[in-house]
């Protein structure tokens, strides 16, 4: 058994929310599972309840607005789902990228977006590219709902800014105004599936001229840099200012995974390939 | 043999793949026993410690707890070579991970909980971590009773007081007077780290201990014999009282070669009532807990005629035992006496020392130390040459071994030892040696090629032995029983592939044991060092011509004619030139009745075996002698391409030689080379055992610790299999089980010089490592 | 406890299972359908890989209790009457089968490609299967095999063969799926 623990199915977001107000710190919301029941089964974590989420319908929505970008992403809505999605893919190529690159197709098919950024790893792969969407997480509790930036979500290693008892229904991301070029790295060990030693992502609106660029897994938290304007910069110069700017926010460690010296290296090399991405091709990767 | 062969040869597929595509074969994982228990482990934090106490009271009082057991309770040692080991730490932890206490519940989650409730008391004591460290005097001793430990006396010379388990030494020729008169001398370091077999099953172990100190087990080895064997010189019981089956195993990789959880769940069942218990290891026990394959830091220094003939080759292999070594004193031994790579070597001193660190400790590894000499010596090779002036691959040829040459243990070589030069020739070809690459897909990445040679000979005792039964079925079918196992290598279908072609049967007509069962399989010594098929392949020959020699004594009597008339073929028996009046082997497979009911005769069953021969012990002093029964020799040529900026290195193409004497079986030999050539990139690009400044180990999961995947394939792999017989080879053929995975991450050391123009000296060569030399060099494309 | 029901290779189950047992130990433990093997327990190595409702997914990270009202295929529900499949034939023939440990979760995650893509590209098989870990082949024959079984001509031939009991070809016939 993978510990001992309580199993409760809430058929709404109400009855949803009102078990997590009851059962407070004890309780763990279980969508994919893929991280929680590792650590339950690691002992790393020790819920006295976990609440599965995944038959409530409010949850399961995946509502993409080709016109206008506008997208929500149900929070039990599973990896492959998103990444498969055809208007996503042309609209959000990037996100798409992010979501594939995540562990192997198996785990793909249970986790879910927002279980990746409620596990508030610096390395979590959907993080860069919500946050250079602009993306806020709808949460919902017995005292009602409010939408929290992704920007203001990570905390800390593995903490998040959400409250106990507060539940995560959907990840919206805002309409375009204009049309914008995505694109997600990831730097791993091997090419199968890894952890990231560095990620990061971009969006590039060149009707405005604006850049936003977020970097993982190089900082306690993933680090959204500020927008950086591309009117009548070089190739070459904004490269050079995009890599500056990270190294100036960025403080990787040295871990089992890389050293903090190889992902000071590599970092300015994804960022590189990533402008690349959205500048040279529209659409990205 | 010179008859046009019918089975042998052919790629048959093997039978047992439809109970593993069904999920109807059964693993040790899967086995229930009634009445089972399931046991679980407490393991030291530390790397060394003393144990102060052991409190297992909350423990006892749990319900569904049958047994528990700490090292104090049990004065039993293990070990055959080296006897260093006990089941369960005893007074002192040696590495972390080590198991300490042990407990047999109704669930395994009742022996988890138990475990959780169980408090050791350590007292950390200094430690050692790196082998070259133990060396030197004043360092802490993993053993300092070593000199008291029962070892293979002759054979083994652990050096009391110190971490020395064993030093093996070949001495040839006067290396130091070569060495100085040579003209061109080189002098290089290498070392690679720990590494685990990554078998996809665990290690899982199942015993009873049945009453009149009987015992019964069902375990995932390679060695049915050798668990049996140890287990008596542990208890003191005779072998017939040890009863060991061996279902199907998922994957051992040499992991699963000797005595592992055996003794554990074997004690555990008799402190639970003789009730049946089963362990089976977790993942990160098996990283963190079950044997690993030893470190090595290698110096290498090679002297040379400006011609290009190697006067001298010296080299210091230190081991990384970790704190156990009765595997890895024969490793050290046997990678010392192939320690100078297939090569000339007028004159040779090798020093191999076997040293105990604080670290998990290693065992048998696909490749029996080669992979980790070979990663220096090849290098080492390549090195030479550039400095001569050279082609790698014409220095090569320049000394390679060849017929009239002695070897470093003073074995003449033969034209019946194989072609190293043609399959050196052979990868060479098949990557365009001497062409350069084709332009790199992008301006930060570099091309570079690269070749390595290999060699290896079974590393086992000089009267290693095997046999085999063959018995009839009323159906005139064979039943093959071997004690050999199958553990993915497919030698089972080679066998029956022998039996069919020698009792002239069709294939579908021969069957052999999916279990060993001592009780019933004959005698193997180990399914290790790539000497099934040629072993087991000789027994099968022998006991197939046992069964005919019975066959025929009958026919010829029930034909009136002498024994050396009658003709076998097709599953019948005949006088010579009369295939009309064939007796089918049915109606002699248990004996011939007479239409008036006589019977004559009985039934058909053939015994069959092979011992080692004309091997000798080394040397103790020199290491000359003859220790091995045949070599197989083979080359990688390499392409790649290297990422400068993320390091990243990927394989355009990797030819793999390997001279078998005779491809037995065509599929079977390339899914030995496909998949040894993967785990070599494996230890080439990515394996490695991390651990923290306390000998903690950092990635004991697939976590951190990453093996190939389906996406991390070559772009094109190509076995090349040479057929030069082997004389003394079961149709010519030689074993080539381990040797796919040996000198793959040297070619592919040789081609990142190739590419960069950098000596990497270390493994793994991830992209990390990659990156950091290119910055050392300062260079940027 | 809690009560649950599902599908397992067509046949419907109810249990009474803790919530902290795993799928993984539900269907090996409960229903003694040992096909489905543990690698790691935590979804890294694929050899526990199951379809649930059609989707390949890691048992030992699904609770039983989570499976409950869904369908589960095991390996065990992969051949017919003791025919197998065109899928598993195809292994047999490819020599994709070494030790065999990872065999019954490679063929569900090819299973479950071949459900929702009955002819992929090389890639797509290759991504399908990278979450399941092999020791032992080195992948060649496996991607082989599914390549093979994606084939509406070579799935025929190798279902004729299968009607042959599963027989093993005579000595000297041509060999399909043999790689490169």
């Amino acid at each position: 058994m993978l510990g001992r623990f309580e199993y409760v199915r809430p058929r709404s977001v109400d009855e949803a929310c009102r078990l997590l107000a009851d059962q407070g710190a004890g309780a763990e919301v279980l969508a994919g599972g893929t991280d929680l029941l590792v650590d339950v089964r690691n002992g790393v974590r020790s819920p006295s309840v976990l609440v599965d989420v995944k038959r409530m319908s409010e949850l399961q929505s995946l509502d993409v607005k080709p016109t206008h970008g506008e997208v929500a992403l149900g929070a039990a809505v599973p990896l492959n789902v998103i990444a498969e999605n055809r208007d996503l893919r042309r609209t959000y190529p990037g996100l798409c990228a992010a979501a594939l690159s995540i562990a192997t197709y198996q785990l793909r098919n249970r986790a879910t977006v927002a279980g990746n950024l409620c596990h508030a790893s610096p390395a979590a792969d959907m993080a860069p590219i919500l946050l250079v969407l602009g993306a806020s997480l709808i949460v919902r509790s017995t005292k009602g709902s409010r939408a929290v930036p992704v920007a203001k979500l990570f905390a800390g290693v593995k903490r998040t800014s959400l409250a106990p008892g507060e539940l995560v229904v959907d990840v919206r991301i805002p309409p375009l105004d204009g049309e914008l070029s995505t694109a997600f790295r990831k730097q791993q060990r091997i090419r199968g599936h890894d952890l990231a030693v560095v990620n990061a992502a971009a969006a590039y609106a060149p009707y405005r001229g604006v850049l936003r660029v977020a970097i993982g897994s190089c900082a306690p938290t993933p680090i959204l840099l500020d927008p950086i304007d591309t009117t009548g910069v070089s190739r070459s110069a904004l490269a050079d200012e995009v890599a500056r700017r990270a190294a100036a926010v960025t403080a990787p460690i040295d871990d089992v995974r890389a050293s903090s010296a190889y992902r000071r290296a590599v970092l300015p090399v994804l960022l590189c390939a990533l402008l690349a991405d959205v500048m040279d091709e529209r659409g990205g990767r | 043999m010179t008859r046009e062969l019918r089975v042998v040869g052919t790629s048959v597929p093997r039978d047992d793949a439809i109970g593993k595509v069904t999920g109807a074969a059964r693993y040790t994982h899967d086995l229930v026993l009634p009445g089972m228990l399931h046991a679980a482990l407490v393991t030291s934090p530390h790397a060394a410690a003393r144990i102060v106490r052991v409190d297992t009271t909350e423990a006892t009082r749990l319900p569904g707890v049958r047994a528990i057991l700490a090292g104090a309770d049990l004065d039993v040692r293990l070990g055959l070579y080296m006897q260093d080991k006990r089941i369960l730490a005893r007074d002192v932890v040696r590495y972390q991970g080590e198991p300490v206490v042990a407990v047999a519940a109704d669930t395994l989650d009742l022996a988890r909980d138990a475990c959780r409730r169980i408090h050791v008391e350590y007292e950390s004591t200094p430690a050692v971590f790196d082998p070259r460290d133990a060396m030197k005097s004043g360092a802490p001793l993993v053993h300092p009773d070593l000199g008291s430990y029962a070892h293979l006396d002759g054979v083994f010379f652990p050096r009391s007081r110190t971490n020395i388990a064993h030093h093996q030494k070949i001495r040839k020729g006067d290396f130091e007077a070569a060495l100085t008169s040579a003209e061109v001398t080189l002098e290089a370091r290498f070392d690679n780290p720990p590494v685990q077999h990554v078998p996809l099953e665990t290690h899982a172990a199942i015993a009873q201990a049945l009453p009149g100190d009987r015992v019964e087990m069902w375990t995932s080895s390679q060695s049915p014999y050798t668990v049996r064997h140890l287990m008596s010189v542990a208890f003191g019981l005779p072998h017939g009282a040890i009863r060991v089956h061996v279902p199907y195993v998922g994957g051992g990789f040499g992991g699963k070669a000797g005595l592992n959880l055996e003794p554990l769940v074997y004690v555990l069942s008799k402190a639970a009532g003789g009730r049946p218990v089963r362990f089976i290891a977790t993942r990160e026990q098996e990283f963190n807990t079950l044997p690993s394959r030893q470190g090595l830091y290698s110096t290498i220094e090679i002297g040379a005629t400006r011609a290009g003939k190697i006067a001298a080759l010296r080299a210091t292999y230190v081991w990384d035992a970790g704190a156990y070594a009765d595997y890895g004193v024969n490793v050290g031994r046997a990678a010392a006496y192939s320690g100078g790579g297939p090569y000339a070597i007028p004159n040779c001193w090798i020093d191999s020392f076997v040293v105990y660190t604080n670290k998990v400790f290693g065992t048998a590894y696909r490749g029996f130390g080669h992979l980790e000499v070979l990663w220096g010596v090849e290098r080492a090779m390549d090195q030479m040459a550039r400095k001569l002036g050279l082609d790698p691959a014409e220095f090569r040829r320049r000394n390679l071994l060849k017929p009239g040459d002695a070897t470093i243990t003073g074995e003449t070589f033969t034209p019946g030892h194989g072609k190293p030069a043609e399959c050196l020739d052979a990868v060479a070809k098949a990557i365009d040696w001497g062409t350069p690459s084709q332009q790199p897909t992008a301006p930060t990445k570099r091309r570079g090629k690269g070749i390595a040679m290999l060699h290896k000979a079974p590393a086992m005792p000089t009267s290693t032995s095997c046999s085999a039964i063959i018995k009839l079925d009323e159906d005139g079918a064979a039943d093959i029983l071997v004690s050999g196992v199958d553990y993915g290598q497919g030698t089972y279908t080679v066998l029956r592939q022998i039996a069919a072609e020698e009792l002239r049967l069709p294939i579908d007509a021969v069957h052999i044991n999916s279990d060993c069962d001592t009780a019933f399989t004959p005698y193997d010594w180990q399914t290790v060092a790539s000497r099934f098929s040629y072993m087991g392949g000789h027994a099968v020959i022998h006991a197939a011509a046992d069964c005919l020699r019975q066959i025929r004594a009958v026919a010829a009597q029930v034909f009136g004619v002498a024994v050396d008339k009658i003709v076998c073929e097709n599953a019948s028996a005949y006088p010579a030139g009369e295939p009309e009046r064939a007796i089918p082997y049915k109606n002699l497979a248990l004996g011939y009745t007479y239409p008036n009911g006589n019977a004559i005769g009985g039934p058909v069953i053939g015994h069959g075996r092979f011992i080692a021969h004309d091997l000798t012990h080394l040397d103790p002093d020199t290491g000359q002698g003859r220790p091995a029964q045949f070599w197989t020799y083979g080359a990688h040529g390499v392409e790649i391409e290297v990422d400068t900026e993320t390091g990243e290195i990927e394989i355009l193409r990797i030819a793999t030689a390997i001279d078998a004497g005779k491809v037995l079986n065509a599929g079977l030999a390339r899914g030995q080379v496909i998949g040894g050539v993967v785990q070599g990139i494996g230890s080439a690009l990515w394996e490695g055992y991390r651990f923290d400044k306390n000998g903690r180990l950092l990635n004991p999961s697939f976590v951190d610790y990453k093996i190939p995947t389906a996406k991390d394939l070559p772009r094109e792999m190509l076995p090349i299999l040479l057929e030069n017989p082997q004389p003394d080879g079961p149709y010519g053929a030689r074993g080539i089980a381990e040797h796919p995975m040996i000198s793959v991450p040297s070619a592919i050391g040789n081609a990142l010089y190739d590419a960069l123009g950098i000596e990497f000296t270390s493994l793994p060569l991830s992209p990390e490592h990659v990156v950091a030399r290119l910055a050392e060099k300062g260079s940027k494309p | 406890m809690h009560d649950i029901e599902l599908r397992v290779n067509g046949h419907v189950e109810r249990a009474s299972v803790p919530a902290g047992m795993t799928l993984l130990e539900f269907l090996r433990d409960r229903l003694a359908l040992t096909g489905t093997k543990e690698g790691c327990g935590i979804g890294e190595c694929g050899a526990c890989t199951v379809l649930l409702d059609g989707k390949p997914v890691t048992a030992c990270l699904v609770l039983a209790v989570e499976a409950d009202g869904l369908d589960v295929h095991t390996i065990e529900g992969e051949a017919t009457d003791g025919e197998l499949s065109a899928l598993q034939r195809a292994f047999v023939d490819a020599g994709a089968v070494q030790c065999g440990f990872c065999t019954p979760g490679m063929i569900m995650s090819a299973r479950g490609l071949l459900l929702r893509n009955p002819h992929p590209s090389d890639e797509e098989i290759v991504e399908a299967i990278a979450g399941n870990l092999c020791r032992c082949t080195g992948y060649e024959a496996i991607l082989a095999a599914v390549r093979v079984a994606s084939r509406p001509s070579a799935a025929m031939l190798t279902g004729e063969v299968a009607k042959d009991g599963g027989r093993l070809r005579p000595p000297g016939s041509a060999r399909k799926g043999s790689g490169r």
